[in-house]
């Protein structure tokens, strides 16, 4: 697997807080890649400082480097990146005064997408790509505010993906929903690892088992134990990763 | 035997049936008190409404509908017609929003999203003390700064270059129709900017990240996260400010040349209601005074109007409505049959290369309009605060050898004397605004608070909407309009006190009474259902509950909301116009005429008055505006206070 994101000794701060200490991994191309660790322990900003949304805080730093294919991200346009780098968050935020169309239209407006038929079949296949199609075919004029939190949560992910980005960030993207949409989301997920580099950010260790392929432990800041899905939850090498896989403290 | 302990507990049992009847007691009282305070404001507020329409009645009768239209106003004849008044009102406050929205959503724009974090604050904080100064001092700056600008540059310039085809023609006088629409603009940007920027603020963080995560620029954050959800905001704002140049009389009055005519151009001398009734109330008899009256009914039907407009809009974006307005749902209503654009299957990615050649091409064209629209904000807020810049500067380079004398505030006025003046102070206008505005809190404070109180406490559904409603009228209410009602309603049933101390207290009150209530209503919504109902389940009676913890809970936002109700009381010059008479000499009883600050730099100005007078005035300005900037200062840090002790 080639490695999509390469984490080169990333550092982050808010303020003088260090939240992150020296991460080193790789995130690899076309699969799911899980961060489990408890509340507080840097994820968010972990994924923020993947597609630079950390440094649009006041007062924030990192050092170390992220690698997409091999370019640090400092050296790209952050308006680039972030149409390579998608993002979805823990609320579904859709934006509230637009219609469903038009809400997974906005990125590719942004780039200066005009034509109808364009727009259109953009539009088509980043909602049937989000397996939310069928479902809102007949109420693209709908506001996205008047779907349900699965569909809206659905919805923000075929707004990402429109814009065809290779890596997809997830915080928490389940946390927020009921049962049945989570199941829809992760099943969409396993769609979509097949086109993406996919790192999801999950308080909810069952779905990380399910989901992923590798898991990073992360503990106060720091990457604990990093591996396959399989071998992080049945075979840790460190006793903190263990506790906390088995649940005896999170 | 019982322990020690029952009867303990006995004993406290037995007195809580003794605390139970006591506490329902208070809180009937309680109920009753604030039910009364209500009560009595709308009872005053139909009675102001069925006042102006019965002193309007006779012209009514004699005039109909055709009033409207009427283009004279020939005194000897006893013509009257309200048309140009009319046409000038909505002149110049049309030309006041062209001025007002592009420059306050500008402000608003770069001091809630576009400008560095540190600097938003002070930002937003100078143009709300624009919000702040009084009229007065806008009037005589426009009359000192606008006017001479307005003559040389401005006008000369539109003459040779739109010229007539748009509406300029003729010579520029400078106290024209456009020049009082500037001045209304620049009064009515610091109330778009401010409440603008509430409405930017209050979009949630995720809804900008969520954009800027698309890679969306600043400013096309604001433009597709932002904007929109604080669409119903910034109109209210827009309609508020609206409501407010529709009845500004002093600054108008002072600029527009007053002559009642249907302007032919933007550059002729006209007039407006409220400054019409400025410039003819106070001595007109019989017949004109009914026209008059009838003046301001109309007035105060327009000003109501879009003061409750606004405020409906405004509720619909404080109450989070979400979704598209009512326009765009309308507009949105034709049906999309499906995609007719979709042509290849989905997944067929031979679309996606497209788009991704794209990103390049233009990501520069999307900074530079970042940039421009950055340029452009700053433009604006430049716009927005250079009249209080300038104005400041007037103040102190004028005022401040006189206000630095500290015999400046224990002296009575000086003679009015044209050479070799002796120099006097102003001890007389300080302390009759002392007086009245302190009258006017003793009124409108307990009564604001106890109104506001049954509002948001114990009224429910019509009730509590309608007087709300009626409470966001009047306070939009114009304020010549509060003048006329007092003095006309003293002179029918007390003329001795029709131009007294007692009078302009009342009128002030009038003025402060629904910014109190309506403050406190506000203020007690912010705390938090949670607090009351835990308060509630400790066996907290519902008045202990609104006194102890509510109140306590929201003391700030109150004393904030009092603080900038005071602060319009102090710089008031038209509801005391016609109400506290007129005398250079210091308090000498309720029931007598008494000075104040705003009347006396209105009289200076525009009075019969002298040199040594002016002087005085401009020290008086930059004695009002220092006390404004101070009150806002108070009022800032009280809010502050609050925001670190509420929980993140
Ligand atoms: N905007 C911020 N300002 C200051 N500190 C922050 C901010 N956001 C997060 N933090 C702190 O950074 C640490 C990591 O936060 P986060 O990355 O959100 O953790 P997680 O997503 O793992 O729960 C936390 O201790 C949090 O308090
Ligand atoms: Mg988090």
């Amino acid at each position: 697997m080639a490695a999509k994101l390469d984490i080169r000794e990333l550092s982050a701060w808010y303020g003088r807080r260090q939240v992150l200490y020296d991460l080193r991994f790789s995130v690899p191309d076309r699969a799911v890649t899980a961060i489990i660790g408890p509340s507080g322990c840097g994820k968010s900003t972990f994924l923020r400082c993947a597609n630079r949304l950390h440094e649009e805080v006041p007062g924030t730093r990192t050092e170390g480097a992220i690698l997409l294919d091999g370019q640090p991200i400092a050296g790209l346009d952050p308006i680039a990146l972030r149409c390579r780098v998608g993002m979805v968050f823990q609320r579904p935020a859709p934006f509230p005064n637009l219609s469903v169309f038009e809400n997974v239209a906005a990125g590719l407006r942004l780039l200066g997408v005009r034509r109808r038929d364009e727009l259109d079949q953009g539009v088509y296949e980043a909602l049937v790509a989000a397996g939310l199609w069928e479902e809102v075919e007949s109420a693209l004029d709908a506001p996205g505010v008047s779907l349900s939190g699965g569909q809206q949560q659905r919805l923000c992910i075929a707004r990402a993906l429109a814009v065809h980005p290779e890596v997809l960030l997830m915080d928490e993207p389940c946390s927020a929903l009921d049962p049945i949409a989570t199941a829809r989301i992760e099943a969409l997920i396993a769609k979509l690892r097949s086109a993406y580099a996919v790192v999801i950010v999950t308080h909810n260790l069952a779905q990380a088992l399910r989901v992923s392929d590798l898991t990073a432990f992360f503990y106060l800041g720091k990457l604990v134990e990093f591996g396959s899905t399989d071998q992080v939850f049945h075979h840790s090498q460190e006793k903190l990763t263990e506790n906390y896989v088995t649940g005896r403290f999170g | 035997m019982e322990g020690s302990g029952d009867g303990e507990a006995t004993r406290f049992r037995a007195r809580i049936p003794r605390a139970v009847r006591r506490a329902r007691w208070i809180g009937l009282g309680f109920r009753g008190g604030t039910t009364a305070a209500l009560v009595a404001f709308l009872l005053l507020a139909v009675g102001f409404v069925l006042f102006l329409v019965r002193a309007s009645l006779p012209e009514i009768r004699r005039t109909g509908i055709g009033f409207l239209f009427g283009p004279h106003w020939y005194v000897t004849a006893g013509v009257y017609g309200a048309g140009p008044a009319i046409v000038g009102t909505l002149l110049t406050s049309a030309l006041a929003l062209i001025f007002a929205v592009p420059v306050g959503l500008g402000a608003a724009i770069l001091s809630a999203e576009v400008a560095p974090r540190w600097l938003r604050g002070a930002l937003a904080y100078v143009v709300e003390l624009g919000a702040m100064v009084p009229s007065v001092v806008y009037a005589f700056w426009a009359l000192v700064v606008l006017v001479p600008y307005m003559k040389r540059v401005v006008e000369p310039f539109l003459l040779r270059t739109l010229g007539v085809g748009f509406g300029f023609a003729g010579l520029p006088l400078g106290q024209d129709v456009l020049t009082a629409g500037v001045i209304l603009g620049v009064m009515a940007t610091p109330t778009i900017a401010a409440l603008s920027r509430e409405a930017l603020l209050a979009v949630p963080r995720e809804r900008r990240e969520a954009a800027r995560a698309l890679g969306a620029t600043r400013w096309e954050t604001a433009r597709i996260a932002v904007l929109g959800p604080a669409g119903p905001g910034i109109a209210g704002s827009i309609v508020l400010a609206l409501g407010r140049a529709l009845g500004e009389a002093i600054a108008v009055v002072a600029v527009i040349g007053n002559t009642y005519q249907y302007p032919p151009s933007f550059l002729s001398p006209g007039t407006t209601l409220a400054s019409w009734l400025v410039n003819g109330f106070s001595d007109a008899i019989g017949t004109q005074r009914e026209a008059l009256f009838e003046l301001g009914l109309i007035l105060f039907a327009i000003s109501m109007a879009v003061n409750v407009g606004a405020r409906l809009a405004l509720r619909r974006s404080a109450s989070g409505a979400e979704g598209p307005g009512p326009l765009r749902r309308w507009l949105g209503r034709r049906h999309r049959p499906g995609l007719p654009g979709v042509t290849a299957a989905a997944g067929s990615e031979a679309w996606w290369p497209g788009v991704i050649a794209r990103r390049p091409r233009r990501i520069l064209r999307r900074k530079v309009v970042a940039a421009v629209v950055v340029v452009l904000a700053v433009a604006a807020l430049g716009i927005a605060v250079y009249p209080l810049v300038s104005l400041s500067r007037l103040a102190v380079e004028n005022g401040a050898s006189v206000a630095l004398r500290p015999s400046f505030y224990t002296e009575p006025l000086p003679p009015p004397c044209l050479r070799n003046c002796s120099l006097g102070g102003i001890s007389a206008p300080i302390q009759g605004t002392l007086l009245l505005v302190g009258l006017a809190s003793l009124v409108a404070v307990p009564v604001g608070l106890c109104a506001g109180i049954y509002l948001s406490e114990y009224a429910r559904g019509r009730l509590r909407t309608a007087s709300g409603l009626v409470i966001d009228a009047f306070v939009g209410v114009p304020t010549i309009l509060i003048g006329l009602f007092v003095f006309s309603a003293f002179l029918q049933y007390r003329p001795d006190l029709a131009q007294s101390a007692i009078a302009g207290g009342l009128a002030l009150s009038i003025l402060m009474l629904p910014i109190v209530a309506r403050a406190t209503e506000i203020a007690l919504r912010t705390v938090p259902l949670t607090v009351r109902e835990s308060a509630l389940a400790l066996g907290f009676p519902r008045h202990r509950v609104t006194t102890r913890v509510v109140l306590g809970g929201c003391r700030s936002a109150l004393v904030t909301g009092t603080l900038l109700a005071v602060g319009r009381a102090a710089g008031e010059t038209a509801a005391l116009l016609f109400t506290v008479g007129w005398t250079p000499y210091g308090f000498s009883g309720w029931d007598q005429p008494v000075s104040a600050m705003a009347p006396f730099i209105f009289q200076a100005f525009w009075g019969d008055s002298t040199p040594n007078w002016v002087r005085d005035a401009w020290g008086a300005t930059l004695v009002l505006l220092v006390l404004m900037v101070l009150i806002s200062l108070a009022a800032r840090l009280s809010l502050r206070s609050t925001n670190v002790a509420l929980p993140e």
